[in-house]
């Protein structure tokens, strides 16, 4: 009998399978794979194109979603996360969905509101069954509101403890860390082992997990290892001899350097080895390649300039997720020549100073940002990011093993650090925002009501949230485009046709007809269902008018703001606009709403006037010093 | 003896759709019909629908207002009669008196009856002469400090809400509403002002204004020989700022209400000598008395609405009447039978406060079919929205046995309109069909200042038009700049 763990079995049957199978499960962490590979670019067309044999596959999990593929499903794929669960699930009916959520920071960088924590995972809780929930600092307490939520629901709660390699990594520390977590959970729970940048060698990992097992022997636990050092497959090898019993792995055919190591090659190791695949369809994992083999070439932009393993890894321990993106980041910002000192000399040497915490998000873009100032500027510890300021300030969680030196405090803070540590270090508590007014401020913005799931998404990505929907309004549902189409360079062929099924089934086709070039503009005509329609291209300016910016001090905004010219005094996204052309004001009546680091702050009639001019549109980024209102002043 | 006078051949002073509505009726009536256009018209529909068409200037909208030219244009192509549609010289009686005096006949009333009435003090005490209740006013307001000062002694004694409205106005123009002696006195210039833009005679006077009041409305013909039947009413009170936006046959008020104000209306022009086609206007307080309004001596844009339940077409009897035959039918034989409600679809973005979508090309035009749908339009693929007209693309007419036949219909035919180019009024006639208040038939003249939301409504464009969009963008940018 194939034993299975299906969406609808019970957290408390899922746990007892797991505990008396003799065998491992395995996860398919698609998600991962595409983070660390393929810089977060493949497509839900991609996942869609392959769900049946991934559900025929037999697979404890689809990692398939959380980290920052929320932000990225909305930003560069223009797809309502929440609609991609839904219709992953319509076609995965068989397969328990897995998120990637980093406790208080949920799917970002910074720490959330409670409540907008609360209300997240309620709604993510209704597409999504494993719940793997860390923090970057294994602080406890950040990943209790996510603990709550899960539990509530009825969900898998599958807490992680990060895990790194130095002195401090003991396996004391580690066993200690599970405690914590289990005090606060209970017993009932799968605990991933998170080894994000796939470092420590299989000896260690087999002492880890074998320390835990012999203080928590029912205690299930799940491997999470990446190859950059081409030796995940030793780890997880390991990790089953000592007792864990889901492993993670991926497709073989989309496989890279930086994410998980192929399936097939962990199921025919621990074959041979006499551990048992529990569930798995081997047909169907050869048959899900096949496909995605075919597709691949279409993602070949996004894979690693780099070929090839890195081993020194273990050295500079940079996540798997974070590979990619860095290279790129080198690449655009012309020092590749620099990464050398980058890799093997500051980011270590960060690294070590800062107190040898985690390098995953968002603790590993402090230490690779903070890497790369110093390594390009040549100065250590000056001008540091208000990220790195706040990790010192204790405001993400408290250090785990040790503060850095107090020369660094000093260095960042400059000699007040004492004082400044004093009296702003500390957890931040972030404040419940009003959902209510962000509800409306967001159905303002779109021009119609929203659902919660929608809310959701404003909460954690206004900006990008508003933009998408504006999108979906113009362009519709493209998440049916296949990636030859969505990343095509250099524009079609006239006559080329393009087919595709429409999110409701209807088929269509669309046939690229000639185009007329003219100076300022391209006009296409295109056969819509037969039907021919032009589209007009409109060219941008070649060079924009270089608008000489005059900058203006706060007092100078003050003084003009007396005279009916109002300008910024501080950075942020107009969110509401009160006053309309011609409106008679008095002082004190409120003309605008600025949203500025997640603060909001009104901006209030200077004077006595009336309003000659709205110089921005809802949702303008504004900057200090630029113009907001005009006022002509009423005597 | 009745006096008849077979026409030949009838000119229609119009454009658009109206102009195209009384050439199927004249050609029906064995008639040749000749259109007359400006430069910018020369290609559209209008001038194809007729049997033949005078260029009469380069226009715009000018040459249409030019008598001389109508007159001239008449005569040169032979016609015996002038049909004036609505809008442009439809109420003008300086057209009316110029056919006469050419020797050519006006399609609509006498030139004196279109004269007094056209006069809304005239009007208004002609109604209150035949015994109707009038929405009491102020008399013409002198001008400057006097017209304040009589302006408030109206609202000391009659109180708030008032109207202010144009003397020389119509079609709902040149109306405002006051609700406090500050809004008064802001409101004042003002109208002024709008009324002399718009009809070239500042004067105004006010009225007292009536809450959550209805807009029912009387279609009459009469003939030459003191018969008079009505049609039945039209229920129009769903208004943008006094503009109709959809109306309605019948009445939408009670069976006894409605054959009382039919009645009144016939009383109406009986007592004014009205002949030919004319709607009398009323406001239906919230207690059910109703108020003259005022009497547009003319076709109506909303006529389709009426001719759906009375299966009676009101052009070609308006033709017939000035030919002097006698009205074939009498009260008897005017059946109001289901509903029929007509929209206006015009190329205007409701969100941009129904602004026109001027320039833009209409580059796939497909419209609804089936049973109870009528289309009365002017549109056609690559009809470009003119600067210099009015925006409308076509009219919709639908028609049910029951209310709710008829609003499941006008929502089907709604959504099988595809109209690619200009922005429409489609998704907001959508979002009124939708709306609980018009479903139930309860719908007074505020009902859209009641319901912002019917604003809030997604693009009903196509989906694979939309993915074309981005086709052609991925195509013309040489990359998808929504993967960066």
């Amino acid at each position: 009998m194939i034993n299975r763990i299906f969406p609808n079995t019970s957290p408390s049957n899922g746990l007892r399978i797991l505990l008396d199978a003799k065998g491992y499960f395995i996860t398919n962490t698609a998600r991962d794979l595409s983070q660390s590979d393929f810089k977060n670019r493949i497509l839900p067309h991609t996942d869609f194109a392959v769900a049946d044999e991934r559900d025929e596959a037999g697979f404890f999990s689809l990692e398939i979603t959380g980290g920052a593929s929320i932000h990225v499903d909305l930003l560069r794929k223009q797809i309502n996360p929440f609609e991609r669960l839904a219709l992953l699930r319509k076609k995965m009916p068989r397969t328990m969905f897995q998120t990637l959520c980093r406790g208080i920071n949920l799917f970002g960088y910074r720490p959330y509101p409670e409540n907008v924590i609360r209300l997240t995972v309620k709604e993510f809780v209704k597409y999504v069954e494993v719940w793997r929930v860390f923090d970057f600092l294994n602080y406890v307490p950040n990943m209790i509101p996510v603990f709550e939520e899960v539990k509530k629901a009825g969900k898998y709660l599958e807490p992680a403890i990060c895990f790194s390699t130095g002195p401090e990594h003991t396996d004391e520390y580690y066993v200690k860390k599970v405690h914590e977590i289990i005090d606060v959970t209970g017993k009932d729970i799968i605990l991933a082992i998170k080894n994000h940048s796939g470092i420590g060698t299989p000896g260690r990992i087999f002492h880890l997990i074998s320390a835990i097992k012999n203080v928590f022997p029912d205690l299930i636990i799940h491997y999470h290892g990446h190859n950059t050092d081409g030796n995940d497959v030793g780890r997880i090898l390991a990790s089953v001899k000592a007792g864990a019993k889901i492993v993670d792995a991926a497709d073989h055919s989309m496989t890279g350097f930086f994410g998980p190591p192929a399936i097939l090659t962990v199921i025919q190791v621990l074959e041979e080895e006499g551990y048992h695949a529990e569930g798995i369809n081997k047909d169907a994992i050869i048959e899900t390649s096949n496909k995605l083999k075919k597709i691949r070439p279409a993602y070949s932009q996004f894979e690693s300039q780099f070929k090839g393993f890195d081993p020194t890894v273990h050295i500079h321990k940079l996540p798997g997720g974070a590979m990619g993106s860095s290279f790129e980041q080198a690449v655009k910002g012309n020092f590749l020549d620099k990464m050398p000192d980058i890799l093997m000399k500051e980011l270590p040497k960060v690294h070590i100073e800062l107190g040898n915490f985690w390098s995953v998000t968002p603790g590993s873009q402090i230490l690779w940002t903070t890497a790369v100032a110093h390594t390009l500027s040549g100065k250590r510890y000056e001008n540091a990011s208000q990220d790195l300021k706040n990790l010192m300030l204790e405001k993400y969680g408290p250090f785990p093993f040790r503060k850095p030196s107090d020369e660094i405090y000093e260095m960042v803070f400059g000699s007040n650090w004492k004082n400044i540590l004093k009296n702003e270090a500390g957890c931040e508590t972030c404040i419940p925002i009003d959902i209510d007014m962000e509800r409306k401020k967001f159905e303002q913005a779109i021009g119609r009501p929203c659902d919660l799931e929608e809310l959701v998404l404003y909460l954690q990505h206004p900006k990008d949230t508003i933009d998408f929907f504006k999108y979906e309004e113009e362009y519709g549902k493209t998440y049916i485009l296949p990636p030859e189409i969505w990343f095509k360079k250099g524009g079609f062929a006239a006559g080329d046709i393009i087919k595709f099924e429409d999110y409701k089934g209807k088929h269509h086709q669309i046939i690229i007809g000639a185009s007329n070039v003219r100076e300022d503009s391209i006009l296409t005509y295109m056969m819509i269902d037969h039907h021919p329609e032009p589209f007009v291209y409109r060219k941008e300016e070649k060079k924009e008018k270089v608008e000489k910016k005059i900058e203006f001090n706060l007092k100078e905004i003050d003084d003009l703001a007396e005279m009916g010219e109002i300008r910024a005094k501080i950075n942020g996204v107009v969110i509401e606009i009160h006053a309309k052309e011609n409106d008679i004001v008095n002082k004190g009546d409120l003309l605008l709403t600025i949203e500025a680091m997640k603060m909001l702050s009104n901006i209030n009639s200077p004077i006595n006037g009336i309003v000659k001019e709205i110089a921005v549109k809802l949702g303008n980024n504004i900057k200090q010093g630029d113009l907001l209102i005009r006022l002509k002043i009423k005597a | 003896m009745k006096n008849i006078k077979q026409f030949k051949k009838i000119l229609i002073a119009n454009r658009g759709e109206i102009a195209i509505r009384i050439c199927r009726a004249a050609i029906e009536e064995g008639i040749q019909a000749v259109a007359v256009y400006e430069t910018f018209d020369e290609e559209t529909r209008h001038v194809h629908t007729a049997n033949e068409a005078v260029w009469i200037g380069s226009g715009p909208r000018k040459d249409y207002l030019d008598i001389d030219r109508i007159i001239w244009a008449a005569k040169k192509s032979d016609c015996q009669a002038v049909h004036p549609g609505y809008g442009f010289l439809a109420e003008n009686p300086e057209l009316a008196r110029a056919c006469e005096k050419a020797g050519l006949i006006f399609i609509g009333p006498p030139v004196q009856v279109i004269q007094d009435l056209g006069d809304k003090t005239i009007a208004r005490r002609l109604a209150e002469e035949a015994g109707l209740k009038i929405i009491h006013g102020s008399g013409i307001l002198p001008k400057g400090q006097d017209g304040i000062d009589s302006a408030f002694n109206f609202t000391k004694k009659y109180g708030y809400p008032v109207m202010l409205k144009a003397v020389a106005g119509g079609g709902g123009r040149g109306i405002r509403r006051a609700n406090s002696d500050d809004e008064l006195l802001e409101q004042l210039p003002l109208a002024e002002k709008e009324s002399v833009a718009s009809f070239g005679d500042g004067r105004l006077y006010l009225e007292k204004g009536l809450i959550r009041p209805r807009h029912v409305e009387v279609q009459i013909l009469a003939d030459n020989y003191g018969k008079i039947v009505h049609m039945g009413a039209r229920n129009c009170s769903i208004q943008r700022r006094h503009q109709k936006l959809v109306e309605i046959a019948p009445g939408m008020i009670r069976p006894e209400l409605e054959k009382n104000i039919c009645e009144a209306a016939v009383g109406y022009a009986r007592h004014t000598g009205y002949t030919n086609a004319g709607t009398i206007e009323f406001l239906v307080d919230h207690d059910d008395q109703f108020y003259f309004l005022e009497i547009n001596t003319r076709l109506q844009v909303e006529h389709t609405v009426t001719e759906a339940i009375t299966g009676i077409d009101i052009v070609r009897r308006q033709i017939r009447i000035t030919q002097g035959m006698p009205l074939d039918i009498s009260q008897n034989d005017v059946l109001c039978r289901g509903f029929a409600i007509e929209v206006r679809i015009n190329a205007e973005d409701p969100k941009q406060n129904f602004a026109p979508e001027i320039d833009k090309v209409v580059s796939v035009y497909q419209s609804p079919g089936g049973p109870g749908i009528r289309l009365d339009g002017m549109v056609y693929q690559g009809y470009k929205i003119p600067a210099v007209y009015d925006s409308l693309l076509v009219k919709l007419t639908v028609y049910g046995f029951t209310w709710s036949d008829t609003t499941s219909r006008l929502e089907r035919a709604l959504k099988n309109f595809v109209i690619v180019g200009p922005k429409t009024t489609i998704p907001f006639y959508i979002k009124i069909v939708q709306e609980k208040e018009f479903l139930s038939g309860q719908f007074d003249t505020e009902y859209i200042e009641r319901h912002p939301e019917l604003f809030d409504y997604r693009s009903l464009e196509r989906e694979e038009a939309k993915i074309a969009k981005l086709l052609a963008l991925i195509h013309h940018k040489k990359y998808n700049p929504f993967t960066e």
